[in-house]
């Protein structure tokens, strides 16, 4: 166990060590040096995270598709979309909001969730 | 032992499990915030999303061991999703001429068949030309993207997204397989399942199997002791294609819809899981059951993170730093191996 132990830090200390191979075939690298790099990455993944908690928030976008401007909404998961005001165009009536612009798959206000940041399309239909 | 010594093995333990540290401490944290991330009805949807991301990161997982990697994968689960949906629906728009939808295990048989084309395309240029996967994968995603594109803009579609899907290809898909305290399970999570028992008997039963493991380790020493390496290296891709052609029939009716845009980066989350599973780029290591975990694992963590509302842009770059952290430790534990 113990002349294993002296092995690992023999091995360890002196680089270059074992070979790598296979897609790190061209990499020569230090335990090392692996250990600075796996720990300033890990830090900066859990800094990422705080930063995207920090500025929690799903954005909901409304393209009115030519209609007057509706302003965008921030949500956190699983809340309901307040309803905004209609928009209005002219020669159009607004029949609600779509998750597509082929208005194919309505989105309903009462039930529907919002669970990412999305853009939602209004649809109209000819007066 | 010496304080040194001992020191030092906290400090292997603590870099090598680096990954799965941060993710538990991470799970911890969400699950105090939002207590409705650990009820039964997130973690039945957990579930299901890695069953939905399971065959592609199994076909993918072939091919790290051999040392290569497949980016083309999202781009084949889109094409493949986009067929099934132009044909499995009740509004034709991509073929105006048909007047019923295409029966299912045809369309199945199909894509399947498309996806092991491509995968065809990928091994024979990789094993016949010696082309590296990256450059072979990188292209054929490109191609394969350009022929969606054009598929979706046949017929009267004009590029639109396919919806209004027939109702036996939802339910054989998304229906019901059985309910926990009132929660669904659908029934692609069985479907998986089975893939990934089919895999494990691939992987681990077969002589191709050994074959992989031996080609993706020494291929010099495979080809001396008898190995077909060119035909095994084709097999493996071939055999990704199947998979990324299921992932899409499935994907297709799981979302309800399909576009240009399905399976946009579908490798890149499943190559992570490999990595984090332990299937290895120094090639001929990695299990089935690693690939399982790393899928899961990288699902809770997003999942987690959709509960606290981060923004997807911020979910691009954790999702990289996780691919290096996941490098870095795999380099590392191949250097200190005994």
């Amino acid at each position: 166990m113990a002349g294993q132990n002296k092995q690992n830090l023999e091995q360890n200390n002196s680089a270059p060590q074992r070979q790598l191979r296979g897609l790190y075939s061209k990499v020569n690298i230090s335990v090392k040096s692996l250990n600075i790099i796996i720990i300033v990455l890990a830090v900066a993944l859990v800094v990422c995270m705080a930063i995207g908690v920090s500025n929690a928030g799903f954005t909901v976008q409304f393209d009115s598709l030519g209609g007057t401007t509706v302003e965008s909404q921030k949500h956190m998961y699983g809340e309901l979309i307040m309803a905004p005001v209609p928009p209005t165009r002219e020669g159009y009536l607004f029949d609600g909001w779509y998750l597509d612009q082929s208005t194919t798959r309505p989105w309903n206000l009462e039930n529907d969730v919002v669970t990412e940041s999305m853009t939602l399309y209004a649809g109209w239909r000819l007066q | 032992m010496t304080e040194k010594e001992k020191l030092k093995k906290v400090g292997d333990i603590l870099l090598n499990n680096a990954m799965y540290i941060i993710i538990a401490v991470a799970v911890v944290y969400i699950a105090i915030m939002r207590p409705t991330f650990i009820k039964l009805p997130s973690i039945v949807n957990i579930l299901s999303l890695t069953a939905a991301k399971l065959p592609i990161a199994l076909g993918i997982g072939g091919c790290i061991v051999l040392t290569g990697t497949d980016i083309s994968a999202g781009r084949v689960v889109g094409l493949t999703a986009c067929i099934s949906a132009s044909l499995l629906t009740t509004v034709f728009k991509i073929f105006p001429g048909m007047t019923s939808a295409a029966p299912l295990p045809l369309v199945l048989l199909l894509v399947i068949g498309v996806g092991a084309l491509v995968g065809f395309v990928n091994g024979f240029s990789v094993a016949k030309f010696k082309l590296h996967p990256f450059i072979v994968t990188l292209s054929t995603q490109l191609i394969v993207y350009g022929i969606i594109l054009m598929y979706l803009m046949r017929g009267v579609n004009n590029g639109q997204t396919l919806s209004g899907l027939a109702d036996n290809y939802r339910s054989f898909i998304t229906g019901t397989l059985f309910s926990i305290g009132g929660v669904a399970v659908p029934k692609y999570v069985l479907y998986s399942i089975i893939l990934t028992i089919i895999m494990w008997i691939i992987w681990n039963k077969t002589t191709f199997g050994k074959n992989m493991f031996a080609v993706g380790s020494n291929e010099e020493a495979a080809n001396v002791s008898g190995v077909n390496v060119v035909r095994t290296i084709i097999m493996v891709f071939m055999l990704a294609g199947m998979m990324y052609g299921i992932t899409g029939f499935l994907d297709g009716a799981r979302i309800a819809s399909a576009n240009a845009n399905t399976g946009l980066n579908y490798e890149c989350d499943a190559i992570a899981a490999c990595v984090i599973g332990g299937v290895s780029f120094v090639g001929g290591i990695g299990r089935i059951s690693g690939i399982v975990v790393g899928v899961l694992l990288l699902q809770i963590i997003f999942t987690g993170l959709t509960f606290l509302a981060v923004d997807a842009n911020m979910l691009y770059i954790i999702k990289g730093l996780i691919i290096l952290i996941a490098c870095a430790i795999d380099m590392r534990k191949y250097l200190v191996r005994k």
